[in-house]
């Protein structure tokens, strides 16, 4: 119980130091604005009403553009990417020496993260709805909104060790971020925050679909808006569910051997 | 007239220097480095991907066609590619007011704007645009007639748009010199720009007004590729060039403003 407290009280310290560089927060959520701004724009113009494109019309589309954005704020705002300066800095080692749990640390400062970012991402959604009044489908089927707060979960999880696993990368090599920078790059892409991922050839949509990014923004979103039938609800949950607990067990994996590396250098 | 030759050449030399030490940084890890172009080669690939992928399933963007989208495309990429060539160091200039270094650099016997602009341009960005370059020349030839006259208009509207670039990251430095909180104000900078990827036309009003004329996005991105295709009216390149010459006025004379108001708090 005590220990839940503690980690309770992380999540709060990083809600209260991001409170405590608020105009950089801003700028960063201004940014967030304008990417979507962008991608919101255009789908808008490619589709106007009555049109459809690829089987979207223009509510189902922008109600997806702003979904995922909504998401994205959730699931892929985090704060692991300072473990792999822990580890290349040498200041693991006062986690290491501490009564606590790494990982839940780390995922409990992504939840105080994660609590801001949406707090915020609420807001800009309004202003935009308020501005531009577009369609937003609201769910009211009780299994697509189970099944969507499931694959919601699953998305944040495997988000989290996704980006240990990138962080880990620190005790083997210095060369921390270029291969967070690709991530990024195939994130952006492959996760369906720009476009929903049925658009594409179907040959790629299926290839895509065996990869684990489209469960981070892409089936989530699909499935709050119950376009999969049942099975494959069910099939697209597994599958995100098979990536979280592979990626848990890989992050575990590569910590102990990274652990068994770690040499303290620059403490 | 001899002194301003050889202080310009001077200056060069410097920017040389400046040059092969940062590329001999960059390239300390090679690893990383093929990483980065690799990176970068790719988010390329895939918006250029992305946007054939709008045209199999539509025949227009905004009234723009594929040939016409992909210019626009590639002189966004090339505008895009260029500034963060050239002036990288803005990029770590807020960590040198922050860790006192730009107090080593006012004492230098040369210009402490040529040192935080010019102080480390970027090599991988100058592959990527000799790959543009490329590119450019081979839309130039499927594009079939392109007047002389045309040409010339968007090689100096692509100079006048790096102009207003060179006016937005002197800005960003001056707010590094008059505020140490904002982190994020050189990414905002590229995220503003990067709503030029697509044709301006693209947002609604006001929003395109703003992008426009108060934060000159559409000037810098869509009115070279526009120019060449002779979409664009002689007031408005007469307006392009005035907003650009009086931005970098502005911007040298806040540039002036922010030395005189610089504490050296850090040092």
């Amino acid at each position: 119980m005590s220990n839940l407290k503690s980690y309770y009280l992380v999540g709060r310290n990083t809600w209260d130091e991001t409170v405590s560089y608020r105009l950089n927060f801003m700028v960063w959520r201004l940014r967030v604005v304008l990417q979507l701004l962008t991608t919101y724009f255009l789908w808008f113009t490619i589709l106007p009403s009555g049109k459809y494109f690829a089987g979207y019309n223009q509510s189902m589309m922008l109600t997806y553009i702003l979904g995922t954005a909504i998401l994205s704020a959730f699931i892929l705002s985090t704060r692991t990417s300072s473990v792999a300066e822990d580890i290349t800095q040498g200041t693991l080692s006062n986690y290491l020496i501490r009564p606590l749990n790494y990982f839940w640390y780390y995922f409990s400062r992504d939840l105080g993260d994660k609590a801001m970012n949406i707090v915020f991402s609420i807001g800009e959604i309004s202003v935009i709805v308020l501005f531009f009044h577009p369609p937003f489908y609201i769910q009211t089927n009780i299994i697509y909104l189970v099944v969507f707060f499931i694959s919601l979960i699953f998305a944040i999880v495997l988000n989290f060790f996704f980006n240990m696993i990138l962080s880990f990368i620190g005790f083997w090599s210095n060369e921390v971020w270029a291969p967070r920078f690709i991530f990024y790059i195939l994130l952006t892409f492959f996760a369906g925050g720009l476009f929903p991922l049925d658009i594409l050839p179907r040959p790629l949509f299926i290839f895509f679909q065996l990869l684990p990014f489209p469960y981070l923004l892409y089936t989530p979103m699909k499935l709050y808006l119950g376009t999969l039938n049942i099975n494959q609800s069910f099939l697209s949950l597994l599958i995100g569910g098979l990536w979280t607990i592979g990626t848990w067990i890989i992050a575990k994996h590569i910590w102990r051997k990274g652990l068994k590396l770690y040499g303290a250098e620059g403490k | 007239m001899v002194q301003r030759e050889n202080s310009f050449r001077k200056y060069i030399i410097i920017w040389w220097r400046f040059t092969l030490e940062a590329t001999q940084i960059a390239f300390a890890s090679r690893f990383g480095a093929i990483i980065f172009i690799i990176g970068k080669l790719l988010r390329f690939v895939f918006l250029f991907f992305f946007v054939l992928l709008l045209f199999s399933k539509t025949s227009s963007i905004a009234g723009y066609s594929l040939k016409q989208m992909i210019f626009i495309f590639l002189t966004f990429n090339i505008i895009d590619t260029i500034p963060q060539f050239l002036w990288r160091d803005v990029y770590r200039f807020r960590g040198q007011i922050v860790n006192g270094y730009f107090d080593h650099t006012l004492l230098k016997p040369m210009s402490p704007l040529f040192k935080s602009l010019f102080g480390g341009s970027d090599i991988f960005d100058l592959f990527i645009l000799i790959l543009l370059c490329i590119a450019l020349y081979f839309g130039f030839q499927y594009a079939g007639t392109i007047y002389i006259q045309n040409i010339i208009l968007y090689i100096l509207l692509i100079i006048n748009a790096c102009l207003i670039s060179l006016a937005f990251h002197i800005f960003v430095l001056c707010l590094g010199i008059l505020t140490t909180e904002v982190d994020n104000a050189i990414m905002l900078y590229r995220d503003l720009t990067q709503m030029g990827k697509f044709p301006i036309d693209i947002y609604k009003q006001p929003l395109r007004g703003i992008l426009t004329f108060v934060i000159p996005v559409g000037i810098m991105m869509t009115f070279p590729a526009k120019a060449l295709m002779g979409l664009v009216s002689i007031q408005g390149v007469i307006i392009s060039f005035l907003i650009g010459g009086v931005l970098v006025l502005i911007s040298l004379r806040i540039w002036r403003y922010s030395l005189k108001h610089y504490t050296s708090a850090s040092s």
